[in-house]
Formats: structure tokens, C-alpha cells, sequence
């Protein structure tokens, strides 16, 4: 019996030692993501929060400019639609989809530029927006109201702390109110070096079957030699060469 | 005179059949080259680096400790994870609330396919960066169908959303009736009363049959130890949720219990640019997830059929 143990470790030392399981697959670099992917400040500011941030609210003081008590006079291309004066280039009339939102007092109030107005008169500060908005867009407001419309953050159980409810205005631009497209953050790496070029789309990465790494004492470290193009073709072995992960550039 | 043929009599303080020279070299060349082999075939152990110390080899199952049990462990792993990080965590043993029943609802009209979430989670429960583990992926399917067999995960376009696609995400459903707590060989993994599946990490014992047995694909394992860049470390951490796994043990998202046990919203969701998802206690009538679930469309739990009747549910707007 002794002798078939002894026969079984000297085949297992030898395999070993020829290092029979093959090259390790290597742990290649994987970028830390960017800290703009986990920022959870919203698309927008809206008046209230540069009231409450004590920030430059001088996009609000209309009478720098205009005059009180003389409501400014608008002025219409030949096709109806409105010509934004260059001292507000920066606003682009994308509201309602059939140019059919054409004229700024739709919402603001012509004898006090200070104040927004609903269409039937009202008149609605700026730190009330969604009021105004709600105006019009009913079902919108009332699911917003409920909380199923728009972003909170804060305290889902109102015992133990607040919740903050964002305003319309923190995500829609209220002259092109469409939501703004952005980059995507990085999608998933798959667990194994793929040759470049031959990345199957569309199947998940295989979080599965396949030996990770015999390196990674160090645990933010990984043992890498050759080129990426390499490591992408999986014949790099192992030398003893550590690069430290958290100094690759990120996303 | 004859000399008297000398008679071989054994030496009484051997055994029966006694040990020549030549069975006492075979035996010890046998034993000394078995010996050598040995050694290096246990070479791969050099290559192990988390051996269990006494304490956690010994410590018992979280549902049968007690209260002074479960101080020493949080102890012992807040020592852990300062020696490994730097850091000294703070670590909790939340337990459910009384009344409260989580549910999950997201908009699949808002989600704009940016993977914040995806990402968000990751810095919140310090899943490991390399290999990369993530609780959710984005699923983006063409409009007009629902077959998840043919989602794009890699997408990568300029910007999101894309015309002509809507965006899935796709996590831990908090199955009332999951696959993956039946399979458990060790009832590592329970169903809490407020309706989390938690995951006792030091009494898993890595034999993945919840992943197999899970059908949405929430359940990752660590093939590796996980490796988690010091300055991204989240120190708020609870003993179910997100403090640092070994490993070979699973993982899986938890609605970020850390969180949501202390009465605050999951972090996917606080980090939605879109407003698409939607958190609460199902059993307040006056909560979000109420109302969405009373007035809105919400169209799908994920593989209904399976009869896993998930605790996430998919709506859309209009």
C-alpha cells in the first residue's frame, strides 16, 4: 500500500513539477471606472438648489437687463417660429414637439419676469416649478407626486430620516425638456483574456468554469509579462513582474 | 569435535517475521521518496493565501448566535479588514424591521441604458474590481421584444439611450419563493422576514448550486480572492451584506442591506439619472412601490413561469 501512495505522489509531484495544468490564465487589468459613473448629482441644477447651494443665481435676475413693467416684445420668423434674442443663444425652443410651444409666456409672466405662469393665469415662482409643469402635464405631476415619477435619494422610511425629492427642472431643461443622452459607463470585462477581435457579442462573460489565477498573494496586485497582445492571446506566462493594478489610467 | 552448527534464533525484540537490511532500505526509500513527492504535490497549498484562522474555523451559524457571539465576530472581522485595508470598517448585524416587506420596481420607459447602477453597487458592497464581479447587468434588447436570449451585455455606443433599443437591468430578484435557497446543501442562504435572500459568506461553502439552480443569473461566485483598491473601500458595512467576501464563497446583491435596513434607499437607485428605479415597503399603502404596483403598467416579473414570484417587477410609463 505504501508503495501505491508513493506512486501516486511521485506522479503527482512529477505532473507538478512539468507543471501539467498549463500556464495560468492570467488576471489582466481591468480599469478602475471613472468617479463620474458613481456620482449621484443630478442632470441639472434648479433654482432652489443654487438658493439653498448661496450660488450665482444671476441667470434669475431678469432686470439686469430688461425693464420692469414693460413686457419684451417677441419677435416671429416668417414661419411663426420664434427668433431667440442672441442675449439668450444659450436657450434652444425644443418644447413640444410641433413647434407648437412657441412663445416664451406660455409659461413665463410677461409683467413680472421674475414669475412663471400657468397657462390659465397663475402665477408660480421659480422655486415652484413643478407646479407649472404639472399645469400641463397632469399624470406625469401626480405620478411624480407619488414618487413614482423622477429621482429620490435620501430615506425610503420617513421615521428615520428624510427623503429629497428632486424637481422636473433637475432633469428636464425646460426649453428642451427631452432627457439628455450620455456616454455609457464601462460595460462588463469578460473573466478571461479574449483575442482581440473575437469577443462573442451578446453572450454574457464567462463568470464560469475556467481557473482564475495561481498568482495574487498580494491581493491588488497582478503578475503579468509580454505585451497585452500577449496577454490578449493567452501565451504570457508568469515572470515574477507585478504592476500595480490601481495605477492603470481609468476609464 | 563437530562445531555445532549455529542455529539462527531470532532476536526476541523483533516482530514475527522480523526486518532484514533489505526490507528495512526498500521500506525507507519507498518512504522517503513518497514523502518528497509528497510535499510537492501539496505545492499548490503555497499558492493558497487565506487560511481560515481558528476563530472563523470555529464560529458558528448566524442564526445560532448570540448576541455576545455575534460582537466577537463583528470584532474579529473589523480586525480583519483593517489589517487587510487600512481601514477600521464599521460593521453591523442589521436585522429585518417589523412590518416591512421590500419590493423592487423599475421603469423600463426611464432606464437609459448608462450602467451608473451597475457601478454603483460595485463602490457601495466592495465586490471585487479584478476579477470583476457586478450584481447587475444592463440587458439592451431591440424594441418590440422581450427575448433575453438575444441581449446585447457589451454594448458600447457613444451615448445612450440608442434608437430602436430599450435597456434591462437585471439583479437579484428577491425571489419569494427562490430556487437558490431550496439547492443550499448548508442553509448558507435563507430568506429573511423583510423578503432579502442573505448569504451567511463564512458558512457558504462554495459549491455554487444556487448559482446553477438561480434562473436570472444574480449569483457570482469568487474564484479568486477578491481584490478591492484600498481608497474604494466602503466601510459601512453589515455581517449579511456587503463586508469584504472570501474566496470561494457566492455573492449576490442584497438591496444593499447596509442601507436599506437603516431606513435609506438602495444605492442603484440613488444613483439613477433617470429616476427609472423604484424602492419601498410593500406593505405601506403609501409608498412608491405601492402606487406603481396599484397604478401603473407593470407588465413583467422576470421568467413569471419559472414560479419564482420575484419581489422585482418591471413597468413601463403610459
Amino acid at each position: 500500500m505504501l508503495a501505491g501512495l508513493s506512486a501516486i505522489f511521485v506522479a503527482l509531484a512529477v505532473g507538478f513539477l512539468l507543471d501539467f495544468r498549463g500556464p495560468a490564465t492570467l488576471l489582466y487589468p481591468i480599469p478602475l471606472v471613472a468617479t463620474n459613473f458613481l456620482d449621484t448629482a443630478t442632470v441639472r441644477r434648479s433654482y432652489a438648489d443654487l438658493v439653498r447651494a448661496g450660488d450665482d443665481l444671476s441667470d434669475f435676475d431678469c432686470y439686469a437687463c430688461h425693464e420692469k413693467g414693460k413686457p419684451p416684445k417677441l419677435r416671429f420668423d416668417a414661419d411663426e417660429h420664434l427668433i431667440v434674442p442672441t442675449e439668450h443663444s444659450d436657450i434652444v425652443m425644443g418644447h413640444g414637439s410641433h413647434g407648437r410651444n412657441n412663445n416664451c409666456f406660455n409659461c413665463h409672466n410677461e409683467n413680472n419676469l421674475e414669475l412663471l405662469q400657468t397657462r390659465d393665469g397663475h402665477e408660480v415662482k421659480f422655486a415652484d416649478s413643478p407646479a407649472l409643469c404639472g399645469s400641463c402635464h397632469g399624470p406625469t405631476y401626480r405620478d411624480w407626486e407619488a414618487g413614482a415619477h423622477g429621482r429620490i435619494s435620501g430615506y425610503w422610511d420617513r421615521d428615520l430620516g428624510e427623503a429629497q425629492r428632486k424637481a422636473c427642472v433637475n432633469c428636464h431643461n425646460p426649453h428642451s425638456p427631452r432627457f439628455p443622452s450620455r456616454p455609457p459607463a464601462p460595460g462588463p470585462h469578460p473573466l478571461r483574456p479574449v483575442a482581440e477581435g473575437t469577443a462573442p457579442s451578446g453572450t454574457p462573460s464567462n463568470l464560469g468554469n475556467e481557473r482564475v489565477s495561481r498568482v495574487g498573494r498580494d491581493s491588488w496586485r497582478a503578475v503579468v509579462a509580454g505585451t497585452p497582445k500577449a496577454l490578449a492571446r493567452g501565451d504570457a506566462r508568469p515572470t515574477g513582474a507585478a504592476v500595480e493594478l490601481a495605477a492603470y489610467p481609468t476609464h | 569435535m563437530p562445531t555445532p552448527e549455529p542455529s539462527f534464533t531470532p532476536d526476541p525484540a523483533l516482530p514475527e517475521g522480523g526486518v532484514t537490511r533489505r526490507s528495512f532500505l526498500r521500506t525507507s526509500v519507498v518512504l522517503t521518496t513518497g514523502l518528497a513527492a509528497l510535499a510537492a504535490s501539496l505545492k499548490p497549498l503555497l499558492e493558497m493565501n487565506d487560511f481560515p484562522t481558528a476563530e472563523r474555523f470555529l464560529q458558528k451559524y448566524y442564526k445560532e448566535m448570540t448576541p455576545d457571539g455575534m460582537a466577537k465576530v463583528i470584532k474579529r472581522i473589523e480586525n480583519e479588514v483593517e489589517r487587510q485595508y487600512g481601514i477600521r470598517p464599521h460593521v453591523r448585524d442589521l436585522k429585518p424591521m417589523d412590518g416591512v416587506e421590500f419590493v423592487y420596481c423599475l421603469n423600463l420607459t426611464r432606464c437609459i441604458g448608462c450602467r451608473k447602477c451597475v457601478h454603483a453597487c460595485v463602490a457601495e458592497n466592495n465586490q471585487s474590481r479584478n476579477p470583476e464581479i457586478q450584481y447587475i447587468r444592463v440587458l439592451r434588447l431591440p424594441d418590440g421584444s422581450l427575448d433575453i436570449e438575444k441581449a446585447e451585455h457589451n454594448y458600447a455606443p457613444e451615448s445612450v439611450p440608442e434608437k430602436g433599443y430599450f435597456y434591462m437591468p437585471v439583479q437579484c430578484q428577491q425571489c419569494k419563493n427562490p430556487p437558490c435557497v431550496k439547492v443550499c446543501p448548508v442553509h448558507a442562504t435563507w430568506q429573511e422576514t423583510d423578503g432579502i435572500t442573505v448569504i451567511d459568506y463564512d458558512w457558504c461553502i462554495g459549491c455554487r448550486y444556487c448559482e446553477a439552480a438561480c434562473p436570472y443569473w444574480a449569483r457570482r461566485f469568487n474564484f479568486t480572492r477578491p481584490s478591492i483598491p484600498k481608497e474604494r473601500l466602503n466601510p459601512d458595512m453589515a455581517y449579511l451584506g456587503n463586508r469584504p467576501r472570501r474566496q470561494g464563497v457566492m455573492e449576490k446583491c442584497h438591496f444593499c442591506i447596509q442601507r436599506t435596513r437603516a431606513g435609506r434607499y438602495p444605492a442603484c437607485l440613488e444613483v439613477c439619472p433617470a429616476g427609472a428605479r423604484k424602492f419601498g415597503n410593500i406593505l405601506d399603502p403609501n409608498s412608491e412601490v405601492s402606487y406603481i404596483l396599484k397604478n401603473k403598467r407593470v407588465f413583467i416579473q422576470l421568467k413569471e413561469e419559472m414560479g419564482t414570484s420575484p419581489r422585482f417587477f418591471y413597468y413601463f410609463d403610459v
